[in-house]
């Protein structure tokens, strides 16, 4: 597994989205922007280039040709998948932090930078993860349809709570009004999404699993 | 050995289910007295492979790929990586597209023999290179397996380079295995039978097929039906004339 993922950050995967995060996270100085797109631009960007070079390389081949078993090369690849992952949220919510010093007295239509709101990121991409790498695995190949599904999910999440923090009083109030102060609140929401992203992606690696078993090669 | 067939005969998918690439519907693969799917991290330790070239990450340097390759072989020699890559005269710091054919059949050679592969499995190894290449690759088959260390199995369609080298063929015709056998032994098996037409309903059941013109008759025959009281003119065919015999075989009953 780990010689795979040195396969994946030697060869794999091209330079430029490690350090994408560090441009994609600078968005997050656009005051009051809807920042769920700092994150959604992995989605956009960097999943559909990955794969369409692992498609060009013959990577499939490649790695089967290796001594690995086929869990292995599953693993590695979802193991690269949460690094890039956690890259982008980490460095967006250091931006973040930026952010709320710069402009202190802004007031939020969308999410602002709250620890709530990145829980609600990690949610974002457990949802977009347990549709794409489920669906990717059915080939091993092909990209397009699982890239497309996954990114229209999350965009649905993503909209679908930035309507109900303007709409619904309740969720108004855990994010911008008086929730938003609330440590234990904020800290509560991120954990909780840091739990189900955990546990979609780990559902996500095993239906893959089973799935790439019977991909022919 | 030599593995031989048409076009779409089952070549590469053999090949491809032996290394548990594709998903077998009936049978079981034995490596070196090992069944491959319960052994097949120990096995693919022990084999070395080749897909006609390389045609993975061709923009990447030999250095870089190989600084990858060798972290999966727990037995990897630098100083056999060197020796070979000296030997093939092969630059470390080019890219993979930038190797002719004949030189990526060698790289990947080189990779397979560095991890002590007692098996080198390489599927159309000789496909489109020059006469020259081929020649040149096919001796270094032969120091290869000289010592009986090393076994080579490849297939081909090129029948010259098995008569050059082989010591085993085997022929694939339409997934199944015509013949499988030391080469000598394998051509012996038939003969070629040139006869007058008038001649023809003689042997005309037991031949394998047949091509008929103005002059008369060639045919294909397994040697034991052959009848040498006959009057017919019977030579050693040789491999290419065993293949297209058989084909026809095919065409004449569809």
């Amino acid at each position: 597994m780990y010689n795979l993922l040195i396969k994946e950050l030697k060869l794999g995967v091209s330079p430029f989205f490690f350090f994408m995060p560090l441009l994609t996270g600078a968005l997050m100085l656009i005051p009051g922007w809807l920042y769920f797109l700092v994150i959604l631009y992995f989605c956009f960007i960097t999943i559909p280039n990955m794969f369409g070079g692992y498609k060009t390389q013959n990577d499939l081949i490649f790695s089967s040709m290796m001594p690995v078993t086929k869990k292995d090369i599953v693993k590695a690849r979802v193991a690269i998948i949460v690094i890039l992952e956690l890259l982008h949220i980490i460095i967006a919510i250091i931006y973040g932090v930026i952010s709320l010093r710069l402009y202190p007295n802004l007031n939020y239509i969308f999410f602002g930078p709250s620890l709530g709101f990145w829980g609600l990121c990690f949610i974002m991409l457990a949802i977009f993860n347990i549709i794409f790498i489920t669906m990717y695995y059915k080939t091993a190949y092909k990209y397009g349809a699982a890239t497309f599904v996954a990114i229209a999910a999350a965009i649905l999440f993503a909209g679908g709570a930035e309507w109900l923090g303007i709409k619904n009083s309740f969720v108004f109030d855990l994010f911008k009004g008086t929730g938003a102060d609330n440590l234990a609140i904020q800290l509560s929401i991120l954990i909780s999404g840091i739990a189900i992203f955990a546990i979609f992606t780990i559902i996500a690696y095993h239906i893959a699993i089973k799935r790439f078993q019977k991909v022919e090669v | 050995m030599g593995f031989i067939g048409a076009n779409g005969a089952g070549k590469t998918t053999t090949i491809k289910s032996i290394l548990n690439l594709v998903r077998m519907d009936s049978g079981e693969i034995h490596i070196l007295g090992k069944n491959m799917t319960e052994h097949e991290i120990e096995l693919k330790q022990e084999i070395g492979s080749a897909f006609g070239d390389i045609n993975f990450y061709t923009r990447s340097k030999i250095k870089t790929l190989t600084n990858v390759i060798k972290r999966f072989y727990s037995t990897w020699d630098d100083q056999i990586y060197y020796k070979y890559l000296k030997k093939f005269n092969i630059i470390e710091d080019k890219k993979i597209a930038e190797l002719s054919t004949g030189l990526k059949v060698k790289y990947s050679l080189a990779l397979a023999l560095s991890h002590g592969a007692k098996l080198l499995i390489l599927d159309e190894p000789t496909s489109g290179l020059d006469p020259v290449a081929r020649d040149n690759l096919l001796d270094t088959f032969q120091e290869i397996v000289q010592d009986g260390e090393i076994s080579i199995l490849f297939s081909t369609h090129i029948t010259s380079d098995l008569e050059k080298c082989a010591d085993y063929i085997t022929y694939i015709h339409n997934g199944q295995i015509i013949n499988s056998a030391e080469k000598e032994e394998f051509i012996d098996t038939y003969r070629l039978l040139n006869g007058k037409n008038e001649q023809l309903d003689l042997v005309k059941n037991n031949l394998n097929s047949y091509k008929t013109s103005s002059f008369g008759f060639t045919g294909l025959i397994h040697t034991k039906d052959f009848d040498p009281t006959l009057d017919i003119k019977a030579s050693i065919p040789n491999l290419e004339e065993i293949m297209i015999y058989f084909s026809k075989k095919e065409e004449l009953y569809v």
